[in-house]
């Protein structure tokens, strides 16, 4: 590899980070991030666990997997819209880096967040509710993966050329509602019809969900191993339909 | 040398080609390096579409863009690394601070850190903005945004600017200011693309202008030869007292008039040949008992090629024969 390359890289990292930490700065405190992003795991947690007979253990694994699921997602819907509205998008896409350097980027926006809630959510169970951790490396592993896989799913609706968050943060909203019913997130997969099931394994989300499991409880229904590659994989075929919404935008003009 | 900018049959179709609405339609020119070149249009025109495909931002469905030697299509990052952007609105981010926005384009351009800060002082001096580095840009007033547009835009050195309306909706004095740096970075070397319907503004500031009317290039040429191109189409400005401003349908009566238009207090009156209109005023003026207050002649301004070339109302000579319309005026585009 010759100095040119190497360099080209270096910069396209530092370009991702840049972009990262400046949505970080300008977006993380707006409503519609604390809305989707922040509240909603919580409320959708209390929901359905309160008054369910759910010990404390089982409830901590839930709300990580709601947390970095549901925050994770919520940045795309919501920052790129808005930033194509008020024209700094243009100003990213100008730059010089590539587009896979620019999602990647937003795609960081949005794990940063889920890191960040699902942080709050550990923090909650270990010290209200004096739950361990049974595997401290495979939560770390999930929820970064996890993060990830969530947020490049949300930047798939993101990428939809639009310029009203509304326009998408609905149908995203919508679809993740849809998964978090079919995902062993509310009904264990060992509960679950045989047909229920295999809609389930079609989900990134009940991974997410049986890793958590593992790492909190100390026991899954799937080897962690093809959890935390389910998790890797989508993350990385999510940010495919992300590429060509852009390049379908730029030939539309939108 | 080399052209800064070389655009061959450029095209773009919005929707499927040939039922898609056809924005520009095989457009071709060149831009030198270290020229300010002005790119006029009526809304609609064209302008911006082919400015985003120029900028990357959109794609050509067909043609050629080469700038610096590279192609577009395929060599877009070094093109990339030597351009400037500054969009119609001033697209900074609201939450941050003046000097936030100017490290954020630093650090995106990779600007050498250790240069970062000194430029970022600079551009905030020249531009005004120093006292209020800290301050959110949402409290910056509509000039002070585009200043600071602009200022992210040149932090990383552009050896190619491209500017969208930069002044339209800004008053006098930061109008005039930006008209300043704009030359102030031509003069450094910088090669400046200037979209914009100001056309005054464009007759000041460029070494040539092309003008695209229905997505076609009309002309392309420097302002003064383009008002040489419709030396035809001059003008007598009167003022008349008292009442100077009823006198509008005589005056426009008057032979070798073709068209009249009232500005403010006087009457500007469209005419092939001044010379003979001058003495049919005064003698108009006599006989009405009226006290001829100014009377000019004006040459054509680049407006006026404008107007004559994108089919314009004012000020603009009808030609019974189809030999005499101006060099690149559209067939049809107007009678």
């Amino acid at each position: 590899m010759n100095n040119t390359f190497i360099q080209r890289v270096k910069d396209e990292i530092a370009q991702a980070w840049t972009v990262a930490v400046k949505d970080v700065r300008v977006y993380y405190l707006r409503p519609g991030m604390i809305m989707f992003g922040f509240l909603m795991p919580f409320f959708m947690f209390f929901s359905f666990s309160v008054r369910r007979e759910l010990g404390a253990a089982e409830g901590v694994a839930r709300l990580l997997a709601l947390s970095v699921f549901f925050t994770a997602g919520a940045a795309g819907p919501f920052i790129i819209p808005t930033e194509r509205r008020i024209g700094t998008y243009d100003r990213l896409l100008a730059a010089p880096m590539s587009l896979l350097t620019l999602l990647l980027g937003k795609t960081a926006v949005g794990a940063f967040f889920a890191i960040a809630v699902s942080g709050v959510a550990l923090a909650a169970g270990v010290l209200f509710f004096g739950t361990s951790i049974a595997q401290p490396d495979l939560l770390i592993a999930g929820i970064l993966l996890g993060a990830f896989a969530f947020s490049s799913l949300g930047l798939v609706f993101g990428s939809i050329p639009t310029t009203n968050p509304g326009d998408v943060q609905m149908p995203s909203t919508l679809l993740r509602w849809g998964l978090l019913f079919i995902s062993g997130v509310f009904i264990p997969l060992s509960e679950m019809a045989p047909v229920a099931r295999f809609l389930a394994y079609l989900s990134p989300l009940t991974y997410a969900q049986d890793l958590m499991n593992h790492a909190v409880l100390g026991a899954g229904l799937i080897d962690a191993r093809i959890d935390l590659a389910v998790l890797l994989v989508s993350g990385v075929l999510l940010l495919w339909p992300s590429i060509r919404l852009h390049q379908r935008a730029r030939a539309l003009g939108r | 040398m080399e052209n800064m900018i070389d655009v061959e049959k450029l095209t773009k179709v919005y929707g499927r080609p040939g039922t898609g609405t056809l924005a520009v339609d095989e457009v071709s020119f060149q831009v030198e390096r270290g020229e300010i070149f002005g790119f006029l249009g009526p809304n609609g025109a064209g302008k911006t579409t082919t400015q985003r495909m120029l900028t990357t931002l959109l794609e050509p469905t067909s043609g050629r863009i080469v700038v610096a030697g590279h192609d577009l299509r395929d060599d877009a990052y070094p093109v990339k690394r030597q351009m400037g952007l500054v969009p119609e609105e001033s697209n900074v981010y609201t939450e941050l601070t003046s000097w936030d926005n100017l490290m954020f384009t630093a650090r995106l351009y990779r600007v050498p850190t250790e240069e970062r800060e000194a430029r970022a002082r600079d551009l905030l001096e020249t531009f005004g903005l120093w006292e209020k580095r800290d301050a959110k840009t949402e409290n910056y007033s509509k000039g002070m945004r585009r200043r600071l547009s602009i200022a992210m835009a040149i932090i990383h050195q552009p050896s190619l600017l491209y500017l969208d309306e930069p002044t339209p909706g800004l008053d006098a004095q930061s109008a005039r200011a930006i008209q300043d740096l704009i030359r102030e970075l031509n003069a450094q070397g910088t090669t400046i693309f200037l979209t914009t319907h100001q056309i005054e503004e464009a007759n000041q500031l460029c070494d040539r202008v092309a003008i695209i009317n229905h997505g076609k290039i009309a002309t392309v040429d420097t302002p003064e030869r383009l008002r040489q191109t419709i030396q035809r189409v001059q003008s007598v400005e009167v003022a008349l007292e008292p009442d100077g401003a009823t006198h509008g349908p005589a005056l426009e009566a008057l032979p070798g008039v073709t068209t009249g238009v009232k500005m403010g207090d006087k009457w500007r009156l469209y005419t092939e040949d001044p010379s003979a209109l001058l003495p049919l005023i005064m003698d108009y003026a006599a006989s009405q008992n009226l006290r001829v207050v100014s009377l000019n002649t004006l040459a054509p301004s680049l407006e006026d090629v404008f107007l004559e070339i994108t089919g314009g109302q004012v000020g603009t000579i009808k030609h019974d024969n189809p030999e005499d319309k101006p060099r690149g005026r559209k067939p049809g585009g107007r009678s």
